[in-house]
């Protein structure tokens, strides 16, 4: 049973509809996004997973409307609490960002100014204007187990994990409704990893913020994810529930195979893709690749739904019946 | 404050000490209405050319005194300015002498001075120039206003430099295109004419203080163009950084990630750029009193202290101390150069 586009819940706190962003280049524009939808519910953990150019990052950089000067968003509506963001001005973005979407970066060194103080940081990031901000600080420091104390030193005198807490910190502090976690662990070794995971699972629980994870590692989405979308060349091919189901689309089957040890990642055929952007649009963009490609899929793919939180873009797969 | 003496004194001794050096020097020259001896226009017309006086301890007989003293001294040679002691009576040098009152920076008075010797004996511990009148006095009046026009100076261009290298940066565009033109027609005029000719729109017959204000200003409107290039140039560097997207990530304004993320980040090169271009505004202003556009006589500075020099070669050999302000330049150059180069580091985070 598949149903086309369902909408309109109340716990959706993000929703993404129909996003093609594109990079202006001086004689052409290239397509980096390409008829993006998903929607993120209050409290739950959506893993985003692609390879290293998918647009995974643009993506994120997208719904706090911070892309680059060179990307343009060309179409779509970006819901934030039912609010279309695409369409409100740059002032009252400023209040959305930090307030209600906080965004985690991967390189925790790199995105932390330095030569602000950890406390400083805190402070900037508290958007309201409490008296007890103090108080607030070192309740949100505490939270991911911090000490208070860390608040006089300066960035480069803390390790990455202590650094990556700093920035949940900072994103926790005015309780958003959405976290990004935008490759959070990339930097991180697999201890402190785990235990930014745990704490960002804490978080979940604790306050109930829906929180939009972006990651390359599969594995690492099946076991925290409470639902995962996989991401290929600007598209997201496959949205589905770890545990409750397996991915059938070929690409997640691959990425699947890799962490389970199969050899199929062998088998393929990983000559260059050479499709450029308009190639793109008008067949499915795994085409070149697909070991179970047909003459039916050198045309346009929708994205289908299959069932109010899972959906997937291909036509072999037994779940997309409607084309 | 304290944080940063120490770190400047473990990181660089020499740095340390022209902190301190400079600070002197300012001190001084600020409170040279008590300290110096004389007031700088204050002539000894039977004194011209006076080498430095010689303080003595042992009286001509040999006895000793405890406190020091000076001889008067008469002209011997009128044509070469020599003199010879004159050892009938000694004069001691007496400290907190009460004199002619003097004004410090318009409000207070004081009457008294730090040291002096009675009259007809003169203390010149530097000598005497032509009018007679002590180097020593003129040359502490002097760092008066050369330090302050460098200061007030770099103020001025640096506000200016940062303000337009920021905003230029920052924006970009159209913004960047306008403001990026002006500083270029203004570095394509060479500094020094420049110099000349935004002196030469305003009359010669100024007063001291319109003299000195007009001075700041031209200095500090050459000296901000090459600085706002810079400052834009790491403007478009740092706002590419990650943690300026951080910033705006959390909502701030444009203002806000401007004046507390990327300005101070700019720190580490315009701060070493501040205090080595100090000595920039001295030269200048010298060069400027060198060519009598500057400070007018009978108030000095230590480039006209310097151009009374000029064209009289006589100086070299018969009255060097005529040349110690520019001694005195060169010193306070090279302690601004060393506190610059130590500060850059410093000021730097990572490198505590």
């Amino acid at each position: 049973m598949c149903l086309t586009q369902k909408t309109g819940e109340m716990e959706q706190i993000l929703e993404v509809k129909n996003l093609s962003v594109l990079r202006v280049e001086k004689t052409e524009s290239i397509s980096i996004l390409n008829d993006i939808n998903f929607m993120v519910k209050k409290g739950e953990m959506f893993c985003l997973v692609g390879e290293s150019g998918s647009g995974k990052t643009t993506l994120a950089l997208s719904i706090i409307k911070l892309l680059p000067k060179s990307f343009k968003i060309a179409s779509g509506e970006i819901l934030i609490n039912g609010k279309n963001i695409l369409e409100i001005n740059e002032q009252s973005m400023r209040n959305i960002r930090g307030k209600d979407i906080s965004i985690i970066f991967q390189d925790p060194s790199a995105y932390l100014d330095p030569l602000f103080t950890i406390g400083s940081h805190l402070q900037e990031s508290y958007h309201g204007k409490n008296e007890n901000k103090k108080e607030l600080i070192s309740l949100a420091l505490q939270e991911v187990g911090l000490d208070s104390e860390v608040q006089t030193v300066y960035p480069h005198q803390l390790s990455g994990g202590q650094q990556q807490r700093v920035m949940i910190a900072m994103a926790l502090i005015n309780k958003p409704s959405i976290i990004i976690a935008d490759e959070p662990t990339t930097a991180l070794d697999v201890l402190t990893t785990r235990q930014v995971i745990d704490l960002l699972n804490a978080i979940r629980l604790k306050h109930n913020p829906a929180i939009f994870f972006i990651t390359h590692d599969l594995e690492l989405a099946m076991k925290t994810g409470t639902r995962i979308g996989i991401m290929y060349r600007g598209h997201i091919v496959e949205i589905f529930k770890p545990g409750r189901e397996k991915p059938s689309h070929p690409y997640a089957n691959i990425l699947l195979g890799t962490i389970e040890g199969k050899d199929t990642i062998l088998e393929l055929n990983f000559k260059k893709n050479t499709m450029d952007s308009k190639q793109m649009q008008q067949k499915c963009p795994f085409f070149d690749m697909c070991v179970e490609k047909e003459a039916r899929c050198k045309k346009t793919i929708p994205f289908v739904w299959c069932d109010s939180e899972t959906g997937i873009r291909c036509l072999k797969n037994g779940r997309n019946t409607q084309v | 404050m304290r944080r940063l003496l120490q770190r400047l004194k473990n990181h660089s001794r020499p740095a340390y000490f022209s902190l301190w050096f400079l600070l002197v020097f300012y001190f001084v020259s600020f409170f040279a209405d008590i300290l110096a001896p004389y007031h700088f226009d204050q002539q000894f017309r039977n004194k011209p050319y006076h080498p430095p006086t010689k303080i003595h301890f042992f009286d001509s007989g040999g006895n000793f005194h405890i406190r020091p003293f000076v001889y008067n001294t008469v002209i011997d040679d009128p044509v070469f300015k020599t003199y010879k002691q004159d050892y009938s009576k000694i004069y001691p040098l007496k400290f907190f002498v009460s004199g002619k009152e003097r004004r410090i920076f318009f409000f207070f008075k004081t009457k008294r001075y730090l040291f002096g010797v009675d009259q007809p004996a003169g203390i010149f511990l530097f000598g005497t120039d032509n009018y007679g009148r002590d180097i020593f006095s003129r040359l502490l009046y002097g760092g008066r206003i050369s330090l302050s026009i460098s200061l007030i100076g770099v103020f001025i261009s640096f506000s200016l430099g940062m303000i337009t290298g920021g905003i230029a940066g920052y924006f970009g565009g159209i913004i960047d295109q306008i403001l990026m033109r002006l500083v270029e027609i203004l570095m394509v005029f060479p500094s020094f004419y420049l110099m000349l000719s935004l002196r030469a729109m305003f009359p010669l017959n100024l007063s001291s203080i319109q003299v000195y204000l007009l001075i700041v200003m031209i200095l500090s409107l050459i000296g901000w163009a090459g600085l706002a290039r810079i400052i834009r140039g790491m403007v478009l560097s740092i706002k590419e950084e990650d943690y300026v997207l951080a910033a705006r990530s959390l909502g701030l304004p444009h203002w806000k990630i401007l004046l507390f993320h990327i300005f101070p980040n700019t720190f580490s090169y315009s701060i070493t750029a501040i205090t080595i271009s100090v000595p920039g505004y001295i030269i200048g202003e010298a060069a400027l009193s060198l060519l009598g556009l500057g400070i007018q006589e009978p108030y000095p500075s230590w480039g006209n202290i310097l151009s009374s020099t000029i064209g009289n070669l006589r100086v070299l050999g018969d009255a060097p101390w005529l040349l110690l302000a520019g001694i005195f330049i060169f010193v306070v150059l090279i302690n601004f150069n060393l506190l610059g180069d130590a500060l850059r580091n410093v000021l730097d985070p990572k490198n505590w």
